[in-house]
């Protein structure tokens, strides 16, 4: 395969371009069909538990994505209980429920909030608390008293120092959240007020990711390519040199993304890095292919015949630092994320496509250039090299490290050492807001809602009532009353008995039957009906499990734990409901704040808050069938870390102080599916990794047909790795997802060096038999290559510390960290090694080390 | 559905040989739909069954005797509702002196807490008890509060259009009935707000003869925002039953006036 690809590639140049031309073409035209996917929720795959569980639970409680807006006052004494205040936030509410896309009947702002209170002595009083904006300070101050006395809305709609109010905008879809946060924003400008207006939300916060998304594709990674394109010339100083890894570079990044969104995948945050990833990748092999034909080629020469010895001679490592590299991406197929997954196969595609455009476009490109600019390359690429400061500090370098390799092998024991406490420090959060920058509008508008108001990220505690057995129960004793009914009453009722729809009321369904049977029933059937209506009766109080004091009362006691632990901004389910409306029912003192004695009691209290202008509100809490409720968090902070504080703190409570059974409790809300995700993606890399170590490893042992060798390759890869992690422990950086990302590019990179250098090293001792020889040889040309490639992606990427993103900048960062590591630990930890172990390690070859030898060698 | 309503409607015109004038006096039709709405007879009970859905279909039933007694037809008015199902709720009661000149009194009594309680007037836009009906659907609209425009006059109904005097004290800017020519009962009526849309509709789905006065026994109203709908059902339907004024007082809220409250035997 490889003698048929060089031949074709350099007896038929013009059909590879075309070929590649037209593969550029098609694929990259896919690219037009980009579609955005910013949704964390697809960190998960769709079958995932906790994703199905966390949309059943917005369909069972109609929650609905939505846009929050605040507003802050720090002026007036007052905060926004003022009347050009609240006269804004009335206004403002009343033009954002006329816009399109905004489910109405659910936002929720004071200025469509209901209150509940005392109208003198025995008169209850329902309304709207602000139909209209209050005409003076006083009525202003007293919509202050009402929201104090409402839980449900203090620290929610308005914060507790009074000083800012929220709307919560509902919105039917996410695709309508930018042209919607668009109007809002027109709208928030026209107001002129001394108030300062924020805007936030998911489902901006997703758009605005989106927008950066692009901007990063647009703009850092094309910068990213020039600078890594202008660090190259000045190494090489050729054009034409440089601008063929250029051109396999960016054909790779257009086909990759091409073939991808063809095959219809959406670009998710992990997928925008792909051009990133893949640019150094794809421009290293065929820096080697062009570095080694500018500094073989020599004016007269055949070009074709030397760029094929070339390619013959580098196929190998380069199809091994591919394989190894795509190995390393592909082992993130391990990671259960479909993004992950995603951009690990197309990574590893792009990387095997590199191989194959360097293995015939390059040669294409060769045997196609004139006598004349082969010349000026040969002559260009000549002189520099060996006598630069790199050159020198190499050559320095590498005989520093044989003399001194037992001190540097003890260092680098000692950086390993110091590596591991600091990964055993390193703490795992994330959280998607913070992937954007700190001066970034919604951070700004997220520490601001978060610094007055309960908390801007949600969690449900949900718990659900089964009882199996109840139903059975009540289907055989009522079975035992119908056989005394005379058809067809008894058939009609018995199907309804059996009925399991569930979104019916099945209770009330068949009671209503039941009345129905009774009114025309005959005397000897009366009193059976009666018998049978009485069972259900009962049993349909039995099933509103969540209508029960005793159960309302624990429901309080587990808000109030979550209250005093203080990982909780606020919570707010049933329990604040019932309490309120049985406080203004009964007079509206302090000491009614509380749940009434009995089920009854409770219906008939809800009933009241049900005669409201927003009954619906009540199902956010509660099903219609009081089996299940949900408990609404709302949490200052969005980091993982937190929100599994909540989750751990709820799980010791519930310990110690269990829950009846049949009750079912589980987590759903966005925050709490990011921990879902996050914990997924920590012990999936973690697998990826060392599925990935593990198969590197028998490669290498299979490419060097040692498994010493193979052990040695993997030595630069392994420090890197643990020195970056090792590292990010120490600064104490969150492990988040671009981090744990980084470590399979870490993996699939650091080898590549390891592979070249004890690849060239045999090949030197090969020839020369000679340690000394190979040392001082590997340390001109070969080291040169490592360190420029090592060079030129980390610098290659400093534009990326531009980035709107903060996913970016870290992949950056981090990148040039993981190239100066394993650049430095291949080029002297890997000959401090081999002068301590090189026989051993290398079986045989190069026992001699005489003069005769590098004469021979130097001559050759 | 409308067709057999209509042709079934005709079939009780012309049975009571009545509606063949052509009205083009907008209050006129609207205070002929009023006594018709809810006025028939001096008083009357009826059982209602609420079938309350919202968008997924998940019900909630409500069950509740009405009794109503007329001071003057078109004139102030009293009503009794006594919840009897879901059990958790029954004797549940709601009394409504409904005033044409000032506004309503109303009264509730609660039986799990035993308390009663006056529930202050003013907005009876509010849902009753969880439904998509509202307070002043139950007792009725003063035909008063809006300005009335006839818009058509087609085979079977009136259309109008009816626009609130004060816009600030509704959620509706306007809304159009469509008023049955022969039975003045109102078959549709369309609520459009502020954005324009209709949001709110509301639906006669079934209407028979009870002594003589059309009734309906069956109607909708529905959110268009929401998706929710509210069915009622009107049963064992009675007018012209002599109930006594003193049903009609607050003492009934305690202790429910159960001969009146029990089906009538069949007359």
């Amino acid at each position: 395969m490889k003698t048929w690809a060089i031949r074709f590639a350099t007896e038929r140049p013009k059909l590879i371009y075309t070929l590649v031309l037209l593969a550029v073409v098609v694929l990259g035209a896919f690219i037009a069909r980009i579609q955005i996917d910013t949704d964390p929720e697809n960190m998960l795959p769709a079958t995932q538990a906790d994703r199905l569980f966390h949309n059943a639970i917005e369909d069972r409680f109609t929650l609905h994505d939505a846009i929050v807006i605040g507003m802050v006052n720090e002026k007036d004494p007052n905060g926004i209980y003022n009347v050009a205040s609240l006269a804004a936030l009335h206004s403002l509410t009343q033009a954002i429920l006329a816009l399109d896309g905004v489910i109405a009947p659910d936002l929720m702002s004071l200025a469509v909030t209901d209150n509940i209170d005392q109208q003198g002595p025995g008169t209850i009083r329902f309304e709207w608390m602000m139909r209209d904006a209050p005409a003076t300070s006083s009525a202003a101050l007293e919509i202050r008293d009402k929201v104090s006395r409402l839980p449900l809305l203090l620290d929610t709609l308005v914060s507790g120092d009074g000083k800012a109010a929220a709307i919560y905008v509902p919105i039917a879809s996410k695709d309508l959240s930018y042209p919607l946060s668009i109007e809002i924003r027109a709208l928030m400008d026209k107001i002129d007020t001394d108030d300062a207006f924020h805007i936030t939300g998911l489902p901006v916060a997703e758009d605005t990711f989106g927008h950066d998304m692009f901007v990063q594709m647009g703009i850092s990674a094309p910068l990213a390519g020039l600078m890594i394109y202008l660090l190259m010339l000045y190494f090489f100083r050729s054009v034409p040199l440089v601008i063929v890894p250029m051109l396999v570079a960016l054909a790779t990044i257009v086909m990759t993304m091409g073939l991808m969104i063809g095959s219809g995948f959406t670009v998710h945050i992990m997928s925008s890095m792909i051009p990133i990833f893949l640019m150094p990748i794809a421009v290293v092999d065929s820096v080697h292919v062009m570095s080694e034909f500018a500094d073989r080629y020599r004016p007269g020469d055949d070009a074709r015949q030397i760029i094929s010895e070339i390619i013959d001679h580098l196929f190998t490592p380069m199809l091994f630092t591919s394989l190894t590299s795509a190995v390393g991406f592909l082992s993130l197929l391990l990671t259960p994320i479909p993004p992950v997954q995603i951009f690990g196969a197309f990574v590893a595609f792009g990387i095997l496509l590199a191989f194959v455009l360097t293995i015939v476009l390059i040669p294409a490109y060769v045997v196609r250039m004139n006598p004349a600019a082969l010349a000026k390359l040969a002559a260009r690429s000549k002189t520099p090299h060996t006598d630069t400061l790199l050159a020198r500090l190499l050559r320095l370098g590498g005989r520093f490290a044989i003399r001194r390799a037992k001190l540097i092998t003890g260092i680098t024991v000692l950086l390993i050492a110091i590596s591991i406490a600091g990964v055993s420090r390193i703490d795992i959060n994330d959280n998607p807001v913070r992937w954007f920058k700190a001066n970034n509008a919604i951070r700004v508008a997220d520490r601001v809602l978060n610094e007055h108001f309960a908390g801007t990220y949600d969690a449900f505690f949900v718990l659900t009532h089964r009882d199996p057995d109840a139903r059975s129960e009540f289907i055989a004793s009522v079975e035992a009353l119908l056989a005394n009914l005379p058809q067809p009453a008894a058939g009609l009722l018995r199907e309804l008995l059996y009925d399991r729809d569930d979104a019916s009321d099945y209770y009330g369904t068949l009671i209503a039957a039941i009345e129905d049977a009774l009114f025309a029933a005959d005397a000897a059937s009366v009193d059976t009906l009666e018998n049978v209506l009485a069972l259900a009766e009962a049993a349909q109080r039995d099933s509103k499990y969540f209508q029960r004091p005793d159960i309302l009362q624990r429901i309080a006691d587990i808000q109030r734990v979550l209250a005093d632990s203080g990982y909780v901004g606020k919570t707010n389910a049933l329990t604040d409901v019932v309490k309120v409306v049985n406080r203004e029912l009964r007079g509206g003192s302090d000491d009614e704040y509380r749940i009434p004695a009995t089920a009854a009691a409770v219906a008939q209290t809800l009933l009241q808050y049900q005669s409201s202008h927003r009954p619906q509100d009540l199902w956010h809490m509660v099903t219609p069938d009081f089996s299940s409720t949900a408990i609404w968090l709302q949490i200052k902070s969005g980091d993982n870390q937190d929100m599994s504080q909540v989750v751990e703190f709820l799980d010791n409570y519930l310990a110690a102080n269990p829950l009846p059974a049949n009750i079912e409790a589980r987590w759903a809300g966005k925050t709490f599916i990011n921990v879902v995700w996050q914990n997924t993606m920590v012990s999936g890399m973690l697998m990826s990794l060392l599925g990935a170590f593990a198969f590197v490893f028998v490669m290498m042992a299979f490419l060097f047909r040692n498994p010493k060798l193979g052990l040695l390759a993997m030595v630069p890869l392994s420090v890197t790795i643990l020195g970056a992690y090792g590292l990010i422990g120490w600064i104490g950086k969150d492990y988040d997802m671009p981090i744990a990302v980084l470590s399979s590019l870490t993996l699939g990179l650091s080898v590549d060096f390891a592979i070249h250098f004890i690849e060239r090293t045999r090949d030197f001792l090969r020839s020369s038999g000679s340690f000394e020889v190979a040392r001082q040889k590997m340390m001109e040309e070969p080291a040169r290559a490592i360190a420029r490639n090592a060079i030129v992606i980390a610098i290659g990427f400093t534009p990326l510390f531009f980035a709107p993103l903060v996913p970016y900048i870290t992949v950056g960062a981090f990148m040039a960290g993981i190239m100066t590591l394993s650049g430095v630990t291949t080029l002297f930890l890997l000959p401090a090694l081999i002068s301590l172990a090189g026989p051993w390690l290398f079986q045989g070859i190069g026992k001699r080390n005489s003069f005769a030898a590098i004469n021979a060698e130097e001559k050759d | 559905m409308r067709y057999t309503l209509v042709s079934m409607l005709t079939a009780i015109a012309l049975t009571q040989g009545a509606g063949a004038e052509t009205l083009d006096n907008a209050d006129e039709i609207v205070a002929r739909a009023n006594l018709a709405a809810y006025y028939a007879g001096a008083d009357g009970r009826s059982e209602v069954r609420m079938i309350i859905s919202d968008a997924q279909g998940r019900e909630q039933r409500r069950q509740f005797t009405v009794l109503r007694r007329d001071l003057d037809d078109a004139g102030d008015q009293s009503f009794l509702v006594v919840f009897s199902q879901p059990s958790d709720v029954r004797d549940t009661v709601f009394l409504v002196d409904k005033h044409v000149t000032r506004e309503d009194d109303r009264w509730l009594y609660l039986p799990g807490l035993d308390l009663v309680k006056r529930i202050s007037a003013g907005d009876k836009r509010t849902s009753f008890v969880g439904a998509h009906y509202f307070y002043e659907d139950v007792s009725g609209r003063r035909p008063a509060e809006d300005t009335h425009e006839l818009v058509e006059t087609s085979t079977d109904f009136y259309v109008l259009k009816h626009v609130p005097l004060d816009p600030r004290s509704v959620e509706f800017t306007s809304y159009v009935t469509w008023i049955d020519r022969s039975s003045f009962l109102p078959m549709k009526i369309d609520y459009t707000n502020a954005a324009g849309d209709v949001y709110r509709r509301v639906e006669v789905i079934e209407v028979i003869d009870v002594e003589g006065h059309p009734t309906v026994t069956a109607s909708r109203v529905s959110d268009l925002q929401t998706g929710g709908r509210t069915d009622m059902q009107f049963r064992n339907i009675a007018y012209d039953l002599g109930i006594p004024a003193d049903v009609f007082t607050e003492r009934s809220l305690r202790n429910p006036p159960r001969e009146w409250l029990q089906r009538p035997a069949s007359r």
